[in-house]
C-alpha cells in the first residue's frame, strides 16, 4: 500500500494547485516581504541592495557596442556618459560643458577634473579621444559610427589638454549633440592593445566610470555591481545592484511580487495586478516612442498610394478607442498626432488629423472605389497590442465597407516583411519607433527611398525640408522647418499615429530617490547613485 | 561485443551527417536575417553588405554548410552571432546546470514510476490501475509551463517555502542553496517524464505477468507480492534502460520551457535566447550536441541491454 502513497500525494498536490489558481489573484499576497516601511523619512540612507529584473543576458558590457536593452541598462550603471538630455535640458556627467564655436563647426568638450576609472586610473581627454577614434574605426564595427558621419564625412576628435576635447564637424549638424549623448567613454589603458575590442575578453570584466563597478556575472543568472566610492557625483547610496535575468514574463512578475525582484518593466495588461498588491510604486513615463499604423503605399493593389484613401481609412478610426484597446488605459499612452515624439525638439501635436468621421470615410471610400475591397494587415503573433489593434481596425473598417484580412506571422517573419523594401503583399501593419531628441533622425523614415521608409512615402517637398533641417544652424528657422514637416506629413496621412506609448516600471516601495535618479526610456534609471533603500 | 560496438558506432556516422544537414537547412530556412542583429536603422546599405560579407553570409548555402561542418569537426562550433563567445564554451558552461537538473528529474521520475507502474500492471482494471492511469494522463496533458507557474504561485508566493527563480541566491554559493532552487523545476520535469515511464512499466508488467514462469511460481505457491518484486520486476526494469538511453538527448538539450520559466541557467534557456536572437551557430550547436548525445545514449542502452539480457546478444 505504501507504494501507492506517492501517487496519491501527487494527485492531491495537483488538486491543491488547481484550486489555488481558481481561488484567484485578488486575495493579494499580504504576507509579502516587501511591505513598505511607513516610518522611513525622506532622508536617503546608505546601504542595501537593489535587484532589477531583466529579460535576457546582456550581449556585451561595452557602450561602444551595446545595442540591446539589457546591455544598455547595465552599462548605464557601469559607464558614466558625458552628458544626458531630458526634455531639451542638458545634465552634465563626465563633461563639465559642451560649447559650439560661432560657426558651429567645432564643439569644445570640457571634462570635470579628477575623474577616475573603477580601477583607480585617471580618466582624461585621452580616453574620450580613444573612445571616439575606436567608434570611427571601421574595423571596430561600432554601431555608433554612422551617427558621426555627416554627409559622407567623419567627425574628428582632437585632444587639446587633459580635460579638453574638440570635435571637428565637416559641416554644420545640429544633430551632433544627439549623437554625442550616446557616447560613454571606455578606458584607453584597458583596450589600447586590443585588435578587436568587440571580441576582447576584457569586456567580461568591464572597467567603467559609473556609480557602480562590476563584481560578478553568472551567465543566465545575474550580473552584480557594487558601489564605486570615487564616483564623481558622490558616493552612491546603495551597496550593490543586481540585474537578475528572468526570461519568462509571468514568472518574473511572480518573482517581483515575491520580493525576489525589486524593479521591473511591466506590461499594461499586468499593471493592475501588480499595483493591487500595494507594495509597488507604479511609474509610467514616456519612452519617446510612437506607435502607429503603417500604410504601405507600395502594395501590389496600389490602394494606399492614394492620399484620399489613407485619409478615409483614418476617418474610420477613433484614436481614444484604439488606445483603450491596445494599451488598456489612457494612463499608459498619450494620443499621438505628429510623427515627432514629445521628447524631441520642435514636437508639435497641433497638426491636421483625420479621425472619427465614419460618414465621411464611407463617402470617400465610395468615391475612390475602395468599398468592398480587401486590405491585408500583417501582425506579429503573440504581440498583444498589435493583435488588439488589428482586430479593432478590422471591425472599424468593416463598418465603412472595407474588409481587412489579418495575417498573423512569427515575429521575425513580421519584422523581415515590413522592413523589406520590396514587400508588396500587405497594406497595413503596426509600427513603432524611438528616434531620440533630434528630429533629423526621422529623415530615414520619411524621405524618398530612405532605409527605413516602411510606408514608401515620397514627397519631394518633404525630402527638401529634411535636407534643410539637417544643416540649419538657426534655431528659430530650424523649428519652422520641422513644424512644416509635421504638418505636411500629417496632412498627407502618411501614417496613422496612434499613441506616444509609456513604459510602466514597478518599483518596490522600500526604495526611494526615484525622481533624483531620473526615470529614463530603455535604461530605466539615468543616475543610479541617487537610489536608496528607505 | 566489440564488433557490435564498432559496427553501431559506424552506423551513427551517416546518421550524424544527415542530422547536421537537416539542422542546418531548417535553421537557414527560418525567417529572419541574422545580419539584423549587427546593424542599426541608420546604417547604410553598403555597411550592411560589408557586415554580411564579413560574416560569410553572402556565400552560397552549400559553401556555408561545409565551412561550418569543417570547423565543427575540428571542435569549433563557431561563435555566437550575438555575443561573439564560442558556442561550445557557452554550452559547456551551462551543461552542469542542465545535466544536474535533468538527471535528478529523471531519477525522481524513475523512482516514482517503478512502484506505480508495477502496482498498476499487477492490478489491471482495478482502482489502483485507474488512479495511476489518470495520473499518467494528467501528467501527459498538462502544459508544463502552466504547471510551473502554478507551482511558483503556490509554493513561492503563497507559502514562501521555496524560491521562485534562478539557481542560486545572489552572492551565495552553497550546494544546499542550489538544491533548494532546484526542487520546483525538478518536480515539474519529473511529472513530465513520470507519465511516460509509468505507462511503459505498466504495460510491460502486464505482459510479464502472462509469462509461463509466473504461472510456475504460482504453482509453487509463491505469493503475488513475492512474484512481482522478486521475478517480474527484473524483467520490467529492462525497458527502462531504453527509456533512459532515449532521455540522454533531453539530459543536455534541457527543457526549454521549464528552464525559461524558472530562469534556470541551463542549455534550454540558452537555446531559447538563441532562437529569439536568431543566433544560428548557437541553435545549431545545441541541436547537434544533443543529437550526438541522443545517438550515443541509444548506443549505450543497446550495449547495456546486451549485458543485462543475454538473449539479445545472441540474436544479433
Amino acid at each position: 500500500m505504501r507504494k501507492y502513497l506517492s501517487g496519491v500525494i501527487i494527485l492531491a498536490l495537483m488538486t491543491m494547485l488547481v484550486t489555488a489558481c481558481g481561488s484567484g489573484d485578488n486575495s493579494g499576497s499580504s504576507a509579502s516581504p516587501s511591505d513598505a516601511s511607513q516610518t522611513a523619512s525622506g532622508q536617503p540612507k546608505d546601504g542595501g541592495n537593489l535587484i532589477i529584473g531583466v529579460a535576457s543576458d546582456p550581449v556585451i558590457l561595452n557602450p561602444n557596442y551595446a545595442s540591446d536593452r539589457v546591455s544598455l541598462t547595465i552599462d548605464q550603471a557601469l559607464y558614466a556618459p558625458l552628458f544626458q538630455v531630458n526634455n531639451g535640458k542638458k545634465t552634465f556627467y563626465l563633461a563639465d560643458s559642451l560649447e559650439p564655436s560661432a560657426d558651429k563647426l567645432t564643439y569644445t568638450l570640457k571634462l570635470k577634473s579628477g575623474l577616475t576609472w573603477h580601477d583607480g586610473e585617471k580618466l582624461t581627454a585621452d580616453d574620450v579621444v580613444f573612445t571616439f577614434d575606436k567608434i570611427m574605426d571601421e574595423k571596430q564595427n561600432s554601431m555608433l559610427r554612422s551617427n558621426f558621419i555627416i554627409d559622407g564625412k567623419p567627425v574628428k576628435a582632437v585632444k587639446i589638454d587633459d580635460t579638453t576635447v574638440e570635435f571637428k564637424l565637416p559641416q554644420v549638424s545640429p544633430a551632433f549633440e544627439a549623437a554625442l549623448v550616446q557616447v560613454s567613454p571606455i578606458p584607453k589603458h584597458i583596450f589600447e592593445n586590443e585588435a578587436d575590442i568587440e571580441k576582447s575578453p576584457k569586456n567580461n570584466t568591464p572597467v567603467g566610470s559609473g556609480p557602480f563597478k562590476f563584481k560578478e556575472y553568472k551567465t543566465g543568472e545575474y550580473v552584480t555591481l557594487e558601489r564605486f566610492d570615487n564616483y564623481f557625483g558622490g558616493k552612491p547610496h546603495l551597496d550593490s545592484i543586481t540585474y537578475r535575468i528572468s526570461k519568462d514574463a509571468n514568472a518574473s512578475n511572480l518573482a517581483l511580487q515575491n520580493g525576489e525582484i525589486n524593479v521591473k518593466y511591466v506590461d499594461p495588461q499586468d499593471a493592475a495586478t501588480i499595483e493591487s498588491t500595494g507594495n509597488f510604486d507604479m511609474k509610467n513615463y514616456s519612452e519617446g516612442r510612437l506607435s502607429y499604423l503603417i500604410f504601405n503605399e507600395k502594395s501590389d493593389t496600389g490602394l494606399l498610394a492614394n492620399k484620399e484613401v489613407r485619409e478615409a481609412l483614418s476617418y474610420a478610426l477613433n484614436r481614444d478607442e484604439l488606445i483603450q484597446v491596445a494599451y488598456t488605459s489612457a494612463d499608459y499612452a498619450d494620443p499621438a498626432k505628429s510623427f515627432v515624439t514629445p521628447d524631441a525638439l520642435y514636437h508639435d501635436n497641433n497638426v491636421p488629423t483625420y479621425d472619427n468621421d465614419v460618414e465621411k470615410a464611407k463617402q470617400m471610400l465610395q468615391a475612390n472605389g475602395v468599398t468592398g475591397k480587401t486590405l491585408r494587415f500583417i501582425v506579429a503573433s503573440g504581440n498583444k497590442s498589435q493583435e488588439a489593434i488589428s482586430l479593432y481596425v478590422q471591425q472599424k473598417l468593416k463598418d465603412v465597407g472595407v474588409n481587412v484580412e489579418i495575417q498573423s506571422m512569427d515575429s521575425s517573419a513580421y519584422t523581415a516583411k515590413y522592413t523589406d523594401p520590396n514587400a508588396t503583399d500587405y497594406e497595413l501593419a503596426v509600427g513603432g519607433y524611438i528616434m531620440g531628441f533630434d528630429p533629423d533622425a526621422y529623415s530615414m523614415l520619411y524621405t524618398t527611398g530612405a532605409d527605413s521608409n516602411y510606408t514608401h512615402y515620397s514627397n519631394p517637398e518633404v525630402d527638401k525640408l529634411f535636407q534643410q533641417g539637417a544643416s540649419e544652424a538657426d534655431d528659430t528657422k530650424r523649428g519652422e522647418i520641422y513644424k512644416k514637416l509635421q504638418e505636411t506629413i500629417a496632412s498627407d496621412a502618411v501614417i496613422y499615429p496612434i499613441a506616444y506609448t509609456k513604459t510602466i516600471v514597478a518599483v518596490d516601495k522600500r526604495y526611494g530617490g526615484l525622481d533624483e535618479a531620473v526615470l529614463k526610456p530603455v535604461v530605466i534609471f539615468e543616475d543610479l547613485s541617487k537610489l536608496y533603500q528607505k | 561485443m566489440r564488433r557490435l560496438i564498432v559496427r553501431r558506432l559506424l552506423q551513427t556516422l551517416p546518421m550524424l551527417f544527415f542530422v547536421s544537414i537537416v539542422c542546418f537547412i531548417l535553421v537557414k530556412a527560418a525567417p529572419g536575417d541574422p545580419v539584423r542583429s549587427f546593424v542599426t536603422p541608420n546604417m547604410h546599405a553598403a555597411d550592411i553588405e560589408r557586415v554580411r560579407h564579413n560574416l560569410g553570409l553572402d556565400q552560397p548555402l552549400y559553401v556555408q554548410y561545409f565551412m561550418w561542418l569543417k570547423e565543427c569537426l575540428t571542435g569549433n562550433f563557431g561563435y555566437s552571432l550575438v555575443n561573439h563567445q564560442p558556442v561550445l564554451d557557452q554550452i559547456l558552461e551551462r551543461l552542469p546546470a542542465t545535466a544536474g537538473l535533468m538527471a535528478s528529474a529523471i531519477a525522481l521520475a524513475v523512482i516514482i514510476a517503478i512502484p506505480l507502474g508495477l502496482a498498476a500492471g499487477a492490478n489491471r482494471g482495478r482502482w489502483v490501475d485507474k488512479l495511476v492511469n489518470m495520473i499518467a494522463y494528467i501528467g501527459n496533458s498538462l502544459p508544463l509551463f502552466w504547471l510551473a507557474i502554478l507551482m511558483i504561485y503556490f509554493f513561492s508566493i503563497k507559502l514562501h517555502w521555496l524560491p521562485s527563480m534562478g539557481m542560486r541566491t545572489i552572492g551565495t554559493d552553497s550546494a544546499l542553496d542550489v538544491i533548494k532552487h532546484g526542487i520546483l523545476p525538478c518536480i515539474v520535469l519529473a511529472i513530465g517524464f513520470l507519465s511516460v515511464y509509468v505507462r511503459y512499466i505498466r504495460s510491460s508488467t502486464i505482459s510479464q505477468l502472462r509469462e509461463d514462469y509466473v504461472q510456475i511460481q504460482y504453482a509453487f505457491g509463491s505469493t503475488k507480492r513475492r512474484i512481482l518484486f522478486r521475478h517480474v520486476m527484473k524483467h520490467v526494469l529492462l525497458p527502462i534502460i531504453t527509456l533512459l538511453g532515449m532521455s540522454m538527448g533531453d539530459l543536455v538539450a534541457g527543457a526549454i520551457v521549464t528552464e525559461t520559466v524558472f530562469s534556470w541557467p541551463g542549455i534550454g534557456s540558452l537555446g531559447m535566447t538563441a532562437v529569439r536572437g536568431m543566433d544560428y551557430p548557437v541553435i545549431l550547436g545545441i541541436t547537434l550536441f544533443s543529437s550526438v548525445l541522443l545517438i550515443l545514449g541509444n548506443l549505450l542502452a543497446d550495449i547495456l541491454y546486451g549485458i543485462v539480457d543475454p538473449r539479445i546478444k545472441t540474436t544479433r
